[in-house]
């Protein structure tokens, strides 16, 4: 176990490095930021300074080695715009982010999954029916579309809750967090909810197929056999059989929400990272956009080693290196 | 029925008469099992033999009330010590599945849950009839597990099954049948997915603890010469029905029934070494939508224009068969 996840955790090391190389390559080929930065009048004097400032006089070799020596000290830059450290202003904003995604996608698990179980587990029944007619409006419809609709529905037309903001937070740990006020939670439902539709309906289906097999299993039938009840069985036996594919996608859902909510941000005007990566590519400010890309890697990479060690806990089989 | 085949005095631990079981389909009815009958005495171990499709796992699923849908068991009765288990509702078929009849499946390798430890398992069997604390849950089922022949077995009752190999899987879900001191235990053809000298051992080892523990046996195989060592009656089906029924020795030596003459002349045993294994012609007929008339009818050498009504059971002693035109001498092999 200890020498596979050594192994995971090189792999994953390798993976950041090449991905630093591809993200400042390829924001160097977006374009000069300079084109924006400086305004036409200035003389040459003045814009050769200023490129000097940003080191952007150096080759792209050279400002990348520079930028790499500069990420092991803790410093990823400073903004171009907002003249302050690219991590301090990630910082302000990720946590923002984090509550509200995993909000969204928890909630969207501990609903979907018993959903789909109960749908896979009595699929002729009209309660299942409805769920699965959910499951596909959750697929359909538009993230926006139904952002915009839950604005109207619940702030607008009946005003129970607000249609944007963070709300009051509280500080924990140093950070500002939303999800330990009460109205804090009065804005994170709207959004969250709008989150998790889709991710509620890819959990329901999954549930319900990986149920609907299992339930056909000789295990179950032997299980029965041995007089278990029904709730044993799908408690006990069927949620860790179905739970491989779940945590996969638990996983590839929460790093791609965590990366880019930025629809959902921008409709409820919840200031997260998504909102500060759009700006800073409008910008071409390329201490963000680097450091952001790098950062979200690095939250995959770290995502996925978790779903893999999830793996080795939920199924023995997956186990590696333990002498039997 | 078989008051004849009963010690005297002990009434049959399950007794089953006419039982039928049908598959509604949207293509018509499967009659899987139509109008079964047997009776089973404590410690005895009988076998059921047909070829695929005759309806004999069926037949197995639908005494412990296990059909999945669309099948479903439409008449006849499965007397377990006296008690009624057709019409049973959910619950109380569950007290009785596992506790006082089990079922052992045909692969182990599928009937173990893969991501419980065995341990976890039979802890949940136990539980499942009975409050037991987790260590008396550990001591019951390694002294379960040892019973079967699993050695060092409480080490053992924390690996997984993927940890064992096939026999000992087939031991393990044995082990779980037998942890409530159950008195039926029908097994669908447990040693089919083995290899040849574990069926051997599996097939003793059963023996022993049926005769130790008075634990009847319903045997379920397509294999004549395995049923043949272990079983003290055979019952031959065929298309859903029983044809012909007796005791094993009886049966093998003198088979009445045309159908089970030509199971036991193809057995590889009963050739010429060389020469072609005598095979019967034909295959099963489809269960659905089966004809008036004795099912075998279009395979048999022996069928006339009776047989186009279907043939009743005749009963001779021990024995029994239904069949128009019974064999009377012993095959020669």
């Amino acid at each position: 176990m200890s020498s596979f996840l050594l192994q995971r955790i090189l792999q994953g090391i390798v993976i950041m490095a090449v991905m630093s190389v591809i993200v400042f390559a390829g924001v160097y080929a977006i374009g000069n930021p300079m084109e924006v930065l400086i305004p036409p009048e200035a003389t040459q004097d003045v814009r050769l300074r200023t490129i000097a400032r940003f080191g952007l006089d150096k080759s792209l070799v050279e400002q990348y080695f520079l930028f790499i020596s500069n990420l092991f000290q803790g410093d990823l830059g400073q903004s171009y715009i907002y003249n302050e450290p690219v991590l301090r202003l990630i910082g302000n904003r990720l946590p923002a982010t984090l509550e509200l995604v995993l909000t969204a996608v928890l909630g969207a698990t501990f609903i979907g999954v018993p959903l789909g179980i109960y749908a896979g587990y009595k699929p002729e029944s009209a309660t299942a029916r409805i769920i699965m007619a959910v499951s596909i409006l959750g697929f359909s419809v538009p993230t926006f579309w139904v952002g915009l609709i839950l604005i109207l529905t619940f702030a607008v037309s009946l005003g129970w809750l607000p249609s944007g903001g963070r709300g009051d937070t509280v500080e924990v740990f140093g950070i500002d967090w939303s999800i330990f006020t009460l109205d804090g939670w009065s804005h994170l439902i709207l959004p969250a909810t709008n989150l998790a539709l889709f991710k509620l309906a890819i959990m329901i289906r999954l549930a319900r197929a990986g149920t609907r097999e299992v339930m056909l299993s000789d295990a179950v039938k032997f299980a029965r056999a041995a007089g278990l009840s029904e709730a044993t069985i799908l408690s006990r036996h069927v949620l860790k059989l179905i739970s491989i594919p779940i945590v996969t996608v638990f996983g590839l859902e929460l790093a791609s929400t965590l990366a880019f909510a930025v629809v959902t941000e921008t409709i409820f005007s919840w200031p997260g990272v998504g909102k500060l990566i759009i700006d800073s590519i409008k910008n071409l400010d390329r201490p963000v956009m680097v450091a952001y890309l790098i950062l979200t890697a690095g939250l995959f990479v770290t995502i996925n080693l978790c779903v893999d060690i999830g793996y080795a806990v939920l199924d023995p089989r997956l186990r590696r290196g333990r002498a039997e | 029925m078989t008051a004849l085949t009963m010690p005297e005095g002990e009434a049959p631990i399950l007794e089953v008469k006419d039982l039928a079981t049908h598959f509604f389909t949207r293509a018509g009815v499967v009659k899987a099992v139509d109008g079964v009958s047997f009776s089973l005495n404590r410690g005895e171990i009988i076998g059921l033999v047909g070829e695929s499709g005759s309806g004999k796992t069926v037949t197995g699923f639908s005494l412990i009330g296990l059909v999945d849908p669309p099948g479903r068991i439409v008449g006849g009765s499965v007397k377990l010590e006296g008690q009624e288990l057709v019409g049973l509702d959910d619950a109380g078929l569950r007290k009785v599945r596992g506790a006082r009849i089990a079922m052992v499946f045909q692969d182990p390798m599928m009937t173990l849950n893969p991501v419980l430890t065995i341990g976890q398992q039979m802890h949940l069997a136990l539980a499942a009839h009975e409050r037991v604390s987790k260590g008396a849950a550990r001591v019951r089922s390694a002294e379960a597990l040892t019973r079967v022949g699993i050695p060092d077995a409480a080490s053992r009752l924390d690996a997984y099954p993927h940890q064992f190999s096939g026999g000992m899987r087939q031991r393990v879900a044995i082990a779980i049948a037998l942890l409530h001191g159950t008195r039926v235990i029908i097994a669908d053809e447990p040693t089919t997915a083995l290899d040849v000298s574990i069926q051997a051992q599996i097939l003793s080892e059963m023996r022993e603890l049926a005769r130790e523990m008075g634990t009847a046996l319903v045997w379920i195989s397509h294999d004549l010469s395995t049923v043949s060592t272990l079983a003290s009656r055979i019952l031959v089906m065929y298309a859903g029905r029983i044809v012909e029924e007796g005791p094993t020795a009886q049966v093998l030596r003198a088979p009445r029934h045309p159908y089970t003459a030509g199971l036991l002349r193809s057995l590889p045993a009963m050739a010429e070494p060389g020469t072609d294994l005598a095979q019967i012609p034909g295959t099963t007929p489809s269960l659905l939508n089966l004809p008036e008339g004795c099912p075998f009818r279009p395979r048999c050498e022996r069928a006339s224009e009776l047989c186009a009504k279907n043939p009743p059971m005749t009963r001779a002693g021990e024995r029994g068969y239904r069949c128009h035109h019974a064999l009377e001498e012993a095959v020669s092999a």
